[in-house]
């Protein structure tokens, strides 16, 4: 008889609803359940809530951002001013350097920033917006746009990650900063991406990896992860913690190198932002500031010996 | 700052299990499943001598770090130390649950793709900023029984009166005197006198 009634129950689906209704009343939970008193000694034991009352509770996360984007600002302003940005020929050949689907996806990647830096930045500066409603639509935004950034990222890092190893040129680079400290046009040591632009991608990447990875488990909030709290050795709450520590520092990095790369293509060398809409770049701007490229891509037959080789002297 | 201070503190020697006060919120407040303002928790269970019960909501801190940390300051805490907040103002970013104790603050899973809604948490059955007793108050953060004179239901409901709420000093001295006379005490939870929020 009790086997009977045992298998009418599975039919009906009552185990189902079951479980469904036990995790609604949060009976499994690791944050809400059990975990509201196991989690207290915790909460004093490791620095995890001591270091985001802290820094949260005094506006440190947000500040380091301010403080971080208004630099960037004051130094961009600064180098438009003094130095100025650089112009090359479009009237000369052109180089192809992006195709369609890289400008696809790039352009997935551009869209999704766009919407998350400043939507996180609100956030961040949520009481002077007033909270309520446009805050939390910046916030609902801040997840969708995470969805098309994850949809970019395994593309964008298999299409361009060889090219964005680093290489022995990329310290002379980095001396030189890239050339931007004066007007002067002599060839530049970098090949297609310079170590600028690889820095921004190995941000954008790996520093989007996780940035999404934190957030994700930020959205999620409750659910059983016991794979991540064995390896971290931290309560479900203390991986809520500090995925909000690494995500507030992350975001001011990222907010910094968007800003950075904005300021490059559209300010810093005129009309570079073309580049990645047509996929053509000027073959001044190839020869001078990527100019290993340029070197590698005539060794390789693709493209003729530039005019420009008389103009300019030739790195060897 | 007024010398009143209302806390809550809970008899762990008394405390039975019986989620008396956690279905008194639950239903008195009309909460969604998926918010548990209180929660009774039994620690040790089986093993003789160690295990105990207690009750667990918002204690109600001083100088709650919750408040802290809300990034668009929708906290307010009330002369009388009740810690409260604004549901409109909310954005549900979780902040606050990372920075309570207690994992007093919760969050409903209503809207499309799941997004946390607004926290809720509980009151001390205070209400919230809406008009005192209005209907919006009431469907937005259940019951005001203090605007009404009446204890708040989860302490009016222990079967044992082991959760005990009010006014500090008055609270202290009731668990005192039944210390004194039941002459044993394993303890009680309430908002910490070394709650880490004062020290750091």
């Amino acid at each position: 008889m009790r086997k009977i009634l045992f298998f009418i129950t599975l039919a009906t689906g009552l185990f189902a609803d079951n479980k469904e209704f036990i995790d609604q009343i949060q009976g499994d939970s690791s944050v809400w359940g059990e975990g509201r008193f196991i989690n207290i000694p915790t909460y004093y034991d490791n620095g995890f809530a001591k270091f985001f009352v802290d820094w949260q509770g005094n506006g440190y996360f947000a500040m380091l951002a301010a403080v971080a984007i208004l630099a960037v600002i004051v130094a961009f302003a600064g180098h438009y001013a003094i130095v100025g940005p650089k112009h090359f020929s479009h009237s000369h050949g052109k180089i192809y350097a992006f195709n369609v689907i890289e400008r696809l996806v790039h352009l997935i990647a551009a869209v999704a920033w766009v919407v998350l830096v400043p939507t996180g930045v609100i956030m961040m500066f949520g009481e002077e917006f007033g909270g309520g409603f446009f805050v939390r639509l910046c916030k609902n935004l801040h997840g969708l746009a995470t969805i098309l950034f994850a949809i970019s990222l395994i593309p964008m890092f298999a299409f361009w990650f060889v090219r964005m190893l680093p290489a022995t040129y990329d310290l002379k680079w980095m001396f030189m900063v890239g050339g931007y400290l004066s007007k002067n046009k002599k060839p530049i040591p970098a090949g297609k991406f310079n170590a600028g632009q690889k820095a921004w991608f190995w941000v954008a990447t790996v520093g989007g990896f996780f940035m999404i990875v934190t957030g994700a488990l930020m959205y999620f909030l409750d659910y059983p992860a016991p794979v991540i709290n064995e390896t971290l050795g931290l309560s479900q709450i203390d991986v809520l913690r500090l995925s909000a520590i690494v995500h507030n520092i992350l975001g001011a990095a990222c907010a910094v190198f968007l800003l950075v790369h904005i300021y490059m293509a559209v300010f810093a060398i005129k009309g570079s932002i073309h580049a990645i809409i047509t996929g053509y770049k000027e073959e001044e701007e190839v020869y001078i500031l990527h100019h290993y490229w340029y070197q590698e891509l005539l060794k390789k037959g693709e493209i003729k010996p530039s005019v420009f080789e008389q103009k300019y002297t030739n790195l060897k | 700052m007024s010398s009143v201070r209302m806390k809550f503190l809970c008899d762990l020697d008394r405390c039975i299990d019986c989620d008396g006060c956690s279905v008194a919120c639950d239903s008195g407040h009309e909460l969604a499943l998926d918010v548990r303002r209180r929660r009774v928790i039994t620690l040790n269970e089986g093993i003789p001598g160690k295990e105990f019960s207690t009750s667990m909501a918002c204690m109600h801190c001083t100088d709650a770090p919750c408040a802290q940390v809300c990034p668009v300051n929708c906290f307010y805490i009330r002369e009388d130390a009740i810690v409260l907040h604004d549901k409109n103002t909310c954005i549900g970013c979780g902040y606050c649950l990372y920075a309570c104790p207690f994992g007093a603050p919760q969050f409903p899973r209503g809207g499309i793709f799941s997004t946390k809604g607004a926290m809720d948490k509980c009151t001390m059955c205070a209400g919230g900023p809406e008009e005192t007793n209005s209907k919006e108050e009431f469907h937005i953060y259940g019951q005001n029984r203090i605007a009404e004179g009446k204890v708040p239901l989860c302490a009016a409901m222990c079967a044992t009166k082991a959760l005990l709420v009010g006014e500090s000093t008055e609270v202290d001295r009731i668990y005192r005197d039944r210390v004194v006379a039941r002459k044993y005490s394993r303890g009680a939870s309430q908002t910490p006198s070394t709650y880490p929020g004062n020290a750091w």
